[in-house]
């Protein structure tokens, strides 16, 4: 299994460098990040030189009317000889196969892959791999990684993205109570419902506005089971402010053994506290209200 | 080239049977398995088999909703499902798992899939892909604007549906599981509940900066795009589809009675001018219970196409009544109380052959002929005299008063 981190800081890259396979960076056309074209260039000279993998988060929408920009870009990323594309829109596949890209493409439908079946058809299309969602059961991941070994990725820790609208939820609002507030890209604005206690992370940016949700998703236990089967495991690293911590994470994940993994994971919950949990692993969702 | 396709929802064989009676050219229902709006009452195999049927008489065309998220258990009897749809005469069932579409083509080759908005299609390349893939028509995303779906429709070849009316989900479709975290029902199988609807305060680390007299909600104005239709009907959009599974009867015959009529009006007339279309927006807003713009057609969705604490958008008529039958010697129509109305009242009526026919409330009688003067019993089967004739299907609602 390769173990990435999402680079959102540029200043982690040689601090994780020792303990990860692999970073994912972006540009805020198609995705989260806010690198430039140069920066992403610096990033993969680095990466090919320190023999890390470079991944391209193309984990957004596209319109009509940013295909253009998307050719250029897969051009751009072609020359660079990334070592892979995570996409989300069915779009970027289509664009790709010209360029040669398809089989390192990576499908991340986020909450959209979700059984054995849809991932094998995805991957039959020809492309490298694919993320399966955040809302499974332990033992749906299980029959997932089982039926399509070697050719799944999963995010194994960080925030998970509970929703994506291309409506700007924080800029409307705060026109619509009159108030000048420096909200754009900020990571530190969390929404609180009027009944409950989480507080769910929300950013808005040129692409619109994402949820995340209030707890930093951690599989260390269950990943030993998986790890031989799964092409790569994630670290998310959104809203962590502790570069220190991050590290120590990569750090730790990397030297995850079955006889480690409880020292580890007590070693993350007492010596970091924050809101941590399985997410959906042991937890069911239901299909309707009456279940 | 043809007609484009008027296409409504249905949640049970009722209002299914409505919609096709007021003019649609398709429906689409759930069936009790592997469809989204788990709380629709949605078609158990009889009921599907026999909405099948009955618009093959009207030479309609009947789509299943199979569109949930699967998981892998959710697979369990999906074959024969599929293979019974394609026996009764089930013309597409609309879906979001892709590895539906291989196992639809070898189980049930009879049937069309199409894709539905959850894979929140927004781009010609996307539809491309999904074209290589064997879908047979692609729902788009309902974050394209008007300009953009003229683009894509511009460059591919497969058939585009669009939504022009109803509610919208203010994330994109699919990729959001808000409902999944804050109550544990899977807003992707049918579950969802509408936790974007709810109110949110908004900090900055501790920092309350959200307005206390007005919360932050991400709850979006329904759609209407029926200044838009003229130009989906020429730019070669194949559906319209109109949203609702969860509406009512009388929700879903005056919305498709009033874009059949504007559809067949454009293709008639070649165009449709400001004052008719005023016409038909106000015939719209009859239906309407929350207040509807026409969402990304025209762009972005600013502050003004969201609600913050509105939920009711000033309805100006009550559906009363559903005609069930009309006796032409005694001019009574027999009709089933649906609100209160009483003697006195204004009514108007409308039907798939009648149009707003006004008459004032005289004579009322029960069943055993006893003169009422309020109806005030839901499911009531009530007669009242007629100054005009009326028929099965047509509908009463009341004008409200500004006191009303």
């Amino acid at each position: 299994m390769e173990l990435l981190v999402t680079l959102r800081k540029k200043s982690l890259l040689e601090k994780v460098t020792p303990s990860v396979d692999g970073v994912i960076i972006g540009r805020v056309f198609t995705s989260g990040y806010h690198y430039t074209l140069e920066e992403i260039r610096d990033i993969s000279t680095y990466c090919h030189e320190n023999y890390l993998k470079c991944y391209i988060a193309m984990d957004n929408f596209i319109s009509e009317d940013d295909l253009e920009t998307l050719d250029a870009y897969l051009a751009f990323l072609r020359e660079l000889d990334i070592s892979g594309i995570y996409f989300h829109d069915l779009g970027v596949m289509e664009r790709a196969i010209p360029y040669g890209l398809l089989p390192k493409l990576i499908y991340d439908g986020k909450t959209v892959l979700c059984n054995s079946l849809d991932t094998a058809f995805m991957l039959k299309q020809g492309i490298g791999s694919a993320v399966i969602s955040r809302e499974l059961t332990l033992s749906e991941v299980r029959h997932i990684i089982q039926n399509n070994s070697g050719r799944v990725d999963m995010q194994i820790f960080g925030h998970l993205r509970l929703s994506y609208s291309r409506r700007k939820f924080l800029t409307n609002y705060f026109k619509q109570i009159g108030k000048e507030y420096d909200y754009l890209n900020k990571e530190t604005l969390k929404l609180v419902e009027e009944k409950r206690d989480y507080a769910l992370p929300i950013v808005e940016d040129d692409q619109g506005t994402m949820i995340y949700s209030d707890y930093i998703f951690e599989m260390v236990r269950e990943l030993v089971e998986f790890r031989k089967d799964l092409r790569a495991g994630i670290i998310e690293t959104l809203f962590m402010e502790d570069e220190n911590l991050i590290v120590q994470i990569c750090r730790d994940f990397s030297r995850l053994t079955i006889e480690n993994k409880e020292f580890i994971r007590n070693n993350l919950i007492y010596n970091h506290p924050d809101n941590y949990a399985t997410g959906f692993l042991y937890q069911k969702t239901n299909i309707n209200k009456d279940e | 080239m043809n007609k484009i396709e008027l296409l409504a929802p249905a949640k049970d064989l009722a209002k299914a049977k409505i919609a096709i009676r007021y003019g649609a050219d398709a429906v689409y229902v759930g069936g009790k398995f592997y469809s989204l709006r788990s709380r629709a009452s949605n078609f158990g195999l009889a009921e599907l088999k026999e909405i099948a049927a009955f618009a093959k008489q009207y030479h309609a065309r009947v789509y299943v909703t199979v569109n949930i998220v699967f998981h892998d258990s959710d697979y369990y009897g999906i074959k024969e499902y599929l293979k019974y749809l394609e026996h009764i005469g089930i013309d597409a069932v609309i879906i979001s798992s892709l590895a539906l579409i291989p196992i639809v083509r070898r189980e049930a080759p009879g049937l069309e899939c199409h894709i539905s908005t959850q894979l929140s299609s927004l781009n010609s390349e996307a539809v491309w892909a999904l074209r290589r893939f064997g879908a047979d028509r692609i729902v788009l995303g309902r974050e394209a604007s008007m300009n953009q779906i003229e683009a894509i429709a511009s460059k591919v070849s497969v058939p585009l549906e669009v939504f022009i009316h109803g509610g919208m989900c203010s994330n994109y479709s699919g990729r959001c599981v808000l409902s999944n975290r804050m109550t544990l029902r899977d807003a992707n199988r049918g579950g969802c509940a509408h936790s974007c609807r709810w109110k949110y305060r908004l900090y900055d680390k501790n920092e309350l900066v959200s307005d206390p007299t007005c919360l932050l909600s991400m709850s979006s104005k329904d759609l209407r795009a029926s200044a838009y239709v003229e130009r989906m009907i020429r730019c070669g959009v194949a559906s319209l589809k109109i949203e609702g599974r969860m509406k009512s009867e009388y929700y879903i015959g005056q919305v498709v009675k009033t874009y059949r009529r504007m559809i067949d009006e454009i293709y008639e007339q070649g165009s449709l001018d400001p004052e008719r279309l005023a016409y038909y927006d106000d015939e719209l807003s009859k239906a309407e219970n929350r207040p509807a713009d026409d969402g990304f057609l025209s762009g972005e969705c600013d502050s003004s196409k969201h609600l913050y604490g509105v939920n009711g958008a000033g309805v100006t008529h009550d559906y009363v009544a559903y005609v069930k039958g009309f006796d032409a010697v005694r001019n009574m129509a027999q009709i089933e109380v649906k609100n209160v109305f009483a003697c006195g009242d204004e009514i108007e009526v409308f039907g798939p052959e009648i149009d707003n026919k006004r008459f004032t409330v005289q004579l009322l009688f029960d069943d055993s002929w006893n003169e009422v003067k309020l109806a005030n019993k839901p499911t009531q089967i009530l007669y009242v005299r007629m100054p005009f004739v009326t028929g099965e299907g047509d509908m009463f609602r009341k004008v409200r008063r500004n006191d009303d």
